[in-house]
């Protein structure tokens, strides 16, 4: 049985374009799921419908068996959500939110504490456990969220955007949580980002979503493979040689545009790196600079979708506030 | 389950309250200057003629604030309800929670455990100030009783408005129609001396009876008691679908 499954969701708001349109999906048990798209694409609309905080228009979900409009309150005890804005209560410590939220969960009182001590270590919070939220960084609401989503070790965990805002230590320690829970713990992450390396790190599979709908979907690799094989440019240390260097390049695969140097699609793929090398150094060839180019995420939401997704992350990433580290789990 | 959620949600709304003054003077503060400015300073309104309350002003006065404060109770828990869906934390509280009936209901007890709190401040003011009690602690119960019923009321009221505008600017809706029903009951004076439209007003307001009924408990006489009753069940039920549209409202609104 998939955790997570949708037909033909849909979701309208009045006066508005279709926020999600007809999307599909099948999540597998234990597998991270990355949901990736600019903003306003309809990820966390998405969400918000498998979450049960927002009805679809039409369609139906089922998430861990149950179905999403019927069937709510099944869904919420068995998931666990940290959405895009940590909403949290600065009157409220850290610790004393985890025994909120075990109490929502009707966790037995017995156990509470130990759990919330032992989810204040995971997420590195314990010193600053008895502290007032109003006073934690961005970074620490971020995980402490996270931490409230784990509480009553919910089989299916959806994560809105989990690492934005976040500095790059704090989002890789979070990567390394969120890894370790689906390997050791078997959950389902079904994670919604807008950054590429996000999705391609963690997801086993990725969705990409454009106004609403599913245009791509697969492994990284498969999605990857999708767009094309990979490609060399080589910089001539001597631009003299740009013509000779081009020659030998073309060996290996056609010829494409490049800005610097010279450029070629591989017919075999990455394996014939070896032999670009090889050549270059049998005619006595120097280069300056020799790279590999894999196509990545963005290579297939371009493809896709006619626009790049690279600049869209920019102005979160600007906005970013450092956090602690993470401790390792 | 419901019941889970309902301590959770009272337990953090009276942790919030109780940890900080400035959430809890405003509900205390209301009863006691009421109870202070009209007890105190329209005390000679006992020498009118026609005041026929025979236990004098400051027990008159006794009954509408502690009306008055269960209703200003619920209206305050309303308050942050609506607080909370502005600051996206309902929604954390919405989606952890099984039940979501059990958020009303925790919303609910914290409300009637506050204004608890409130009205034994109150009453513990107005004892300490020589008032004076004809009927016996049943008859007093039965005040408190209607009190409760209208702290209900009024919190279902204020959740059904936080819940359909989701934002703090809902407050005067929230408080303003609780206000004037108040003060267009008999505040001041018995029913028998309101004149004009007010006097017309007053009749047709349920509070009126409420009233009314509370300071008959008060006196040791009580009048319009099934009235009182059924008036402030009914505002409790109606205003108990009101809410429960309203979490449907907020529900569908994500």
């Amino acid at each position: 049985m998939d955790a997570i499954e949708a037909e033909h969701l849909v979701r309208e708001f009045k006066n508005g374009p279709r926020a999600v349109d007809r999307i599909d999906l099948a999540v597998r048990s234990g597998e991270i799921y990355g949901f990736l798209g600019p903003n306003g694409a309809g990820k966390s609309t998405t969400v918000h419908m498998l979450t049960t905080l927002l009805p679809p228009t039409a369609g139906t979900a089922r998430v861990a068996g149950y179905d999403v409009v019927h069937e709510g309150p099944q869904v919420r005890m068995r998931i666990g959500a940290a959405l895009q804005e940590a909403a949290l209560d600065p009157l409220l410590t850290g610790r004393e939110h985890l025994r909120l939220q075990a109490s929502l969960q009707a966790m037995p009182r017995n156990e509470r504490r130990a759990r919330a001590g032992e989810l204040l270590a995971r997420v590195g919070l314990s010193e600053a456990a008895d502290r007032k939220v109003g006073g934690y960084s961005g970074g620490m609401k971020r995980r402490l969220d996270l931490a409230l989503a784990l509480v009553h070790r919910p089989p299916v965990l959806f994560l809105d955007e989990p690492t934005t805002g976040l500095d790059i230590q704090s989002r890789t320690a979070l990567w390394g949580e969120v890894g370790r829970l689906a390997r050791e713990e078997g959950v389902t992450v079904f994670l919604t980002t807008q950054y590429l390396e996000e999705a391609d790190v963690l997801a086993d599979r990725v969705g990409i979503i454009d106004h609403g709908r599913i245009v791509a979907e697969g492994t990284p690799a498969e999605l990857k493979a999708q767009v094309g094989r990979p490609s060399v440019e080589a910089v001539p240390a001597d631009p003299a040689d740009r013509k000779l260097v081009g020659e030998i390049l073309a060996r290996f695969g056609e010829p494409i545009t490049s800005a610097k140097g010279v450029a070629v699609r591989l017919r075999e793929g990455e394996s014939d790196l070896a032999g670009i090398v090889r050549a270059l150094d049998a005619d006595e060839l120097k280069v300056e600079h020799l790279q590999l180019h894999q196509p990545s995420l963005d290579d297939v939401f371009l493809a896709k979708t006619g626009r790049s997704l690279e600049g869209e992350a920019p102005e979160e990433e600007q906005s970013a506030r450092p956090g602690l580290a993470m401790e390792p789990a | 389950m419901s019941f889970a959620v309902a301590r959770a949600v009272a337990w953090r709304t009276l942790h919030n309250v109780f940890t900080h003054p400035s959430l809890l003077i405003p509900s205390l503060i209301f009863p006691l200057f009421f109870f202070t400015a009209f007890a105190g300073g329209l005390s000679r309104v006992r020498d009118v003629p026609g005041f026929d309350f025979p236990l004098g002003y400051t027990a008159f006065q006794f009954a509408f604030v502690v009306l008055q404060s269960a209703a200003f109770g619920g209206v305050f828990t309303g308050f942050g309800i609506a607080r909370d869906f502005e600051s996206g934390f309902a929604r954390r509280l919405m989606l952890a929670a099984p039940n979501r009936a059990g958020i009303v209901l925790g919303y609910g007890a914290a409300a009637l455990i506050r204004w608890l709190f409130t009205v034994a401040v109150v009453t513990g003011v107005a004892f300490a100030v020589g008032m004076k009690v004809g009927g016996s602690g049943v008859d007093l119960f039965g005040l408190y009783a209607l009190a409760l019923l209208l702290n209900v009321a009024a919190l279902l009221w204020a959740s059904g408005v936080a819940m359909r505008l989701r934002t703090m600017q809902a407050g005067p809706v929230m408080q303003m129609p609780v206000f004037l029903t108040l003060f267009f009951a008999p505040v001041y004076v018995p029913l028998s001396l309101l004149k004009g439209w007010i006097h017309a007003v007053a009749v047709v307001n349920p509070l009126t009876r409420v009233l009314e009924a509370g300071r008959g408990f008060l006196a040791g006489s009580p009048t319009d008691v099934g009235a009182a009753f059924a008036a402030a069940l009914a505002l409790a039920a109606l205003f108990s679908l009101w809410a429960v549209r309203g979490l449907r409202n907020a529900e569908s609104a994500g």
